[in-house]
């Protein structure tokens, strides 16, 4: 396995009197897919916010291509090449596609090349054509493709995205497992946090279980389903 | 028309118009010119008094864009928008006093009022930014920070609170230390010879205020339609998203929020040139809100909205005011009517939907310059 691109040691985090995470560790290695999952409450969200900068954590580190970024704010993580999607819909509403487009792609481009850059990643994520539609008339989907758009117009390395299937058709789940398989392959390491193992299951990917804010199981995807502890947290929570 | 002027007039314009502003089209601009040269012919009709009503009434469009860029681009709402007004008038006329008789003209005066705010948004927005302060909080910490300034602006009654030969004069505003210092002096720009004054109470100083209106309305149309004018929309849409693109959102606000300043500073300089007086209540609890009044009834989004607000709500207040007592009441109930109408804003409203009857009633529409062309010629 190759170095690890990301890696947390012995995280923790407390908000008032809960424990969010505790004591979690993990490693995603570079050029895979690696989900995350977990019941609700499993600390996952949390874990999202202190990878991405968000959150600090109590106590732990974070580490990023080697580099410690525990404390770094999110703007200098996204510079060295983390990239985040939110679990909603976070394109901006009133602009079009192209216009959204151009907030992540003017930090690196030249305003004269941003529509041509635009369209190529509209193209990428199945949304050519749509560049002058306001994103409010796309629909749940496309602006699910649009979001995971303009979190890889910058080219980043590391793509982190928190529930990418949320709200969607089984169709459109269908082609959001592709969209990432494809990213994959042209080289960008995908960390992909989810709740709905049916998604995970399309992925076949390497997959870490949170339970109670650690790392409660890890291995592939086949391993972890008939992992009889995992089914019955899954089963203990629902 | 020659064919070289008329291929300009596009590219003059393409980095005005965008889709941050209303009114793109070519009549928008054909009836802003008509009202622009309308504003400027009026002398030639109007009373001295209402020439000397409607300067004030530009000075007040000026101090209404300066929140309009921070509100409804940035997403800030201060409620203490006053503040830079009354530390800019402070300021030209401190300085304006101190250098009259020196130079013989007020222009530093001018610059100075314009940058003292800004230096004190640097301050304050450095410590509320990056404290990561927001929403109704900035709005609070603002007002706090305006009733601070009037609060120790009428404790400076006694005669040691001078600078130079400004004594700042308490509750009887700004004025000379002694009986041999100058007054606040007029505005008065130029080098050496070549020296021009505009009293407040005339028809130069009336177009000098209609000129700097002009220029700043266009120079927020040409900011809120670029680059950083994208920022500001990404940053009042979701600023915890356009940080994860990389940008650091607290120097993206207070950047806005130290322009926003340096313009309302340029308003209070003018204002204390044009009445060649400055009083604490400036900082007070009303004319905070009255800005924030004007912002919200034209339509926060949009700079037009915001100055036609703002000349059309002063004006009415002074028709309304020869009714005596009922007249805030009538106002009141005008805003509070508008309010309720059209919470976008009135003009911001209006605006939208005179856009879209014009689509509408072309036959054959011409398709609208896409976003790509926009973008590209907005270089």
């Amino acid at each position: 396995m190759s170095a690890p691109i990301l890696e947390v040691r012995d995280v923790h985090k407390v908000y008032g009197g809960v424990r969010a995470l505790n004591g979690l560790s993990l490693s995603v290695a570079a050029g895979e897919i690696h989900c995350v999952v977990g019941p609700n409450g499993a600390g996952k969200s949390t874990f999202f916010k202190t990878l991405i900068g968000v959150e600090r954590p109590t106590t732990g580190q974070v580490f990023y291509k080697g580099q410690e970024v525990t404390k770094l704010p999110a703007f200098r993580r996204a510079r060295l090449g983390l990239s985040v999607k939110f679990q909603n819909i976070s394109a901006f509403g009133e602009l079009t596609a192209l216009q959204n487009l151009f907030v992540p792609l003017r930090r690196n481009h030249r305003k004269a090349d941003i529509p041509a850059r635009a369209s190529a990643v509209l193209a990428r994520v199945g949304l050519a054509g749509v560049e002058d539609t306001p994103v409010r008339q796309l629909s749940h989907g496309q602006q699910q493709w649009l979001s995971i758009g303009l979190s890889i117009a910058a080219e980043p390395d590391l793509l982190l995205l928190d529930e990418p299937a949320a709200g969607l058709s089984s169709e459109e789940t269908a082609r959001t497992a592709e969209l990432i398989r494809e990213l994959n392959r042209s080289g960008m390491t995908v960390v992909v946090i989810e709740h709905d193992m049916g998604f995970i299951r399309s992925l076949r990917a390497r997959t870490s279980v949170l339970h109670y804010g650690r790392l409660f199981a890890q291995g592939g995807f086949d391993e972890i389903a008939t992992n009889e502890d995992v089914r019955r947290i899954y089963l203990g929570a629902a | 028309m020659t064919g070289v002027t008329r291929s300009r007039i596009p590219a003059l314009l393409a980095g005005l118009n965008g889709p941050q502003t209303l009114g793109n089209s070519r009549l928008f601009w054909v009836l802003w010119l008509a009202g622009v040269a309308a504003f400027a012919l009026l002398p030639c009709v109007a009373s001295r008094y209402q020439v000397l009503t409607a300067s004030n009434f530009f000075i007040s469009a000026i101090l209404a864009l300066s929140l309009c860029l921070i509100w409804g681009f940035a997403g800030i709402l201060s409620l203490g928008q006053a503040a830079f007004f009354g530390v800019g008038g402070y300021a030209y006329g401190i300085v304006g006093i101190n250098l009259i008789e020196a130079t013989g003209e007020s222009g530093a005066a001018l610059v100075v009022g314009a940058l003292a705010p800004a230096l004190l948004a640097a301050a304050v927005g450095a410590l509320m930014f990056y404290s990561r302060l927001k929403g109704v909080y900035v709005a609070i910490l603002m007002l706090v920070v305006s009733l601070l300034l009037g609060l120790f602006m009428r404790q400076t009654a006694d005669p040691a609170y001078a600078i130079g030969g400004a004594y700042l004069g308490g509750m009887n505003g700004l004025g000379p230390a002694t009986a041999s210092d100058p007054s606040i002096p007029n505005l008065t720009l130029g080098f050496g010879e070549l020296v021009a004054e505009f009293d407040g109470r005339g028809r130069s100083f009336y177009w000098l205020a209609l000129g700097a209106l002009v220029a700043v309305y266009l120079g927020l149309r040409w900011l809120v339609n670029s680059s950083f004018g994208y920022l500001l929309v990404a940053v009042r849409e979701d600023e915890r998203r356009t940080e994860t693109f990389g940008y650091d959102v607290r120097l993206i606000q207070l950047g806005a929020f130290c322009i926003s300043a340096a313009l309302a500073g340029l308003a209070g300089a003018l204002y204390t040139a044009w009445g060649t007086y400055i009083h604490p209540d400036g900082f007070s609890v009303g004319p905070n809100i009255l800005v924030v009044i004007w912002v919200a009834v034209g339509g926060r989004k949009d700079l037009t909205s915001v100055v036609v607000a703002t000349l059309s709500l002063s004006w009415i207040s002074i028709e309304l005011a020869t009714w005596g007592e009922i007249s805030l009441l009538v106002l009141g109930v005008i805003l509070v009517a508008a309010m309720l109408v059209a919470p976008e804003g009135v003009f911001a409203t209006l605006g939208a939907w005179f856009g879209r009857l014009m689509v509408r009633s072309r036959r054959r529409p011409a398709p609208p310059p896409t976003a790509a062309a926009k973008l590209g010629a907005a270089r």
